[in-house]
Order: C-alpha cells, then structure tokens, then sequence
C-alpha cells in the first residue's frame, strides 16, 4: 500500500469530475460532478495526512472544512436551480441565457 | 495483503459509479450512483485511518447533500428530459481533456517518492476537535458563519414570491 495508489485515485475521480462539469447539459448533474471533485480533493488530503504527517491531523481538518463549504454549496445551488426552473421549467444549461441580452 | 484486496475494492466501489455518474442518461440514476461512489470514499478515509471522517463523509454527504440532490432531481425534472441527448455538441473535447489531465496527473503522481507509513492509526475525533478549537478557531467560527448564510440564502432564493413583488 503506497500513496501513490491513493494519489491515483483522486486523479481519476478529479477527471471524470472535470468530464461530468464540462459535459453534462443537466445543471444538477453538473453539480454531481463538482461533488466528486470534492472528494477527489478530500482523498488527496487524508492520504498525504497518512503518509508524510501521520501524527497530526492538518489535513483531516481541512477536509472537514471543505466538506462544510460543499454542503452549504449543494444546499445554495440547488435552492437557485429550483427557483431558475420555477420560472423558465428547463434545468438544461444552454437554455440558462437570461443575461445574455 | 489484506489491506491491498480492500484498497481495490474500494477503488472499484469509487471510480466505477462515479464513470456512472457522469454517463447515465437518468439525473436520478446518477445520484444513486453517486451515492455508491461517496460510499466508496467514505470507505478509503476509513482506510487511511480517519475515522471521524468516515463518520462524517457517511453523516453529511450520503445523508444530506444527496438527500437534498434527490428531492430537488424530483422537484425540477420532467421526464422528457431523461429522453434526450445528456452531453452536449463539446463531449468529445471534453472526454479528450479529462483523457489528458488523467495522463498528465497520473504520469506526475505516480512518480511521488515513495514514504512508508511509519505509526500505528489511532482514534482522531479527540485531536480533530483539538485542532478546530485550539488553532483553527477563527476558520471554524467563519465556516459557522457560511452555513448560517447558506441556510438563509437558500429559504430566501427558494421561498415563492406572495403577491405584487
């Protein structure tokens, strides 16, 4: 069991989460997509917590806090997805042109 | 040994569905998948010795934001866009990149130095709180902060608008 492994899968995760956001048409799909690079971010922290600092707990601390800011994201997100599709019934992003005059 | 079968294991239980994720032509399959996957996660920070956040990857994220992502998949489809095409005209630029940044990154991770773990997991919840309270403090009392605003941005962005406004 080495890092490198670890490290190898936050890379994958980050990558299909990069995928999802650049091509998904669906605006909740798309904010799945930012979860798991979250978690892609958070995998990456606890590895290198575990293997070059392992009697501290930096990194588990910050994963906690990113995983507060995701929460309060998701919870931000979607209240302005609910509240776009109240007013123009489509959660597909090429339709969300409002601003674009 | 035992530890390598589980490590794969776990890899499967979160690259697999996470592939599903971005794939899967129903909104609602997705999150279940995503579910899957963030179990997954929840099982490599238990793994690297986290405990605490194994409880709080399984407390928040598969009790809560993906709670809230189904409620709201629910909410705000219509089954006529399950029909439909999910990516669009870019995806294949977009599979070319994510194809390019798992080389680029892989080829650059996978040369990391090699470092043996060198103590033996213990119990994280008591340092965990230790470190917010003692040297984090101001971080966690602003991250108190953020939440409040979040709960109340999103009653007022998704409380519907009564009478002439």
């Amino acid at each position: 069991m080495s890092i490198q492994l670890f490290l190898l899968v936050g890379v994958a995760l980050f990558s299909i989460g990069v995928y999802g956001v650049l091509a998904r048409r669906n605006i909740v799909g798309i904010l799945m997509s930012v979860e798991l690079m979250f978690n892609a971010a958070g995998i990456n922290f606890v590895a290198f917590n575990r293997y070059l600092h392992p009697d501290g707990v930096w990194g588990q601390g910050f994963v906690l806090f990113i995983i507060a800011l995701a929460a309060a994201e998701a919870v931000v997100g979607l209240a302005l997805v609910l509240t776009f599709y109240r007013g123009s019934k489509t959660v597909l992003v090429e339709k969300m042109n409002l601003l674009q005059g | 040994m035992v530890q390598s079968i589980i490590f794969s294991f776990l890899a499967v239980l979160v690259l697999f569905p996470a592939v599903l994720v971005v794939t899967s032509k129903n909104v609602f399959h997705s999150a279940l998948w995503l579910i899957l996957s963030l179990a997954g996660v929840a099982g490599m920070y238990a793994l690297l010795a986290a405990d605490f956040l194994f409880a709080v990857q399984l407390l928040v994220y598969i009790g809560g934001v993906t709670i809230v992502l189904l409620f709201v998949i629910l909410l705000s489809g219509k089954p006529s866009d399950w029909a439909g095409r999910q990516v669009n005209e870019k995806a294949w630029a977009a599979g070319l990149f994510s194809l390019f940044l798992l080389a680029a990154l892989g080829s650059f991770v996978s040369e990391w130095p090699l470092v043996p773990v060198t103590s033996a997991p213990k119990l994280t919840s008591g340092p965990l709180g230790e470190l917010l309270f003692r040297e984090m403090v101001l971080p966690t009392e602003l991250i108190s902060f953020v939440l409040v605003a979040a709960l109340v941005g999103a009653i007022y962005f998704s409380v519907k608008k009564r009478g002439p406004s």
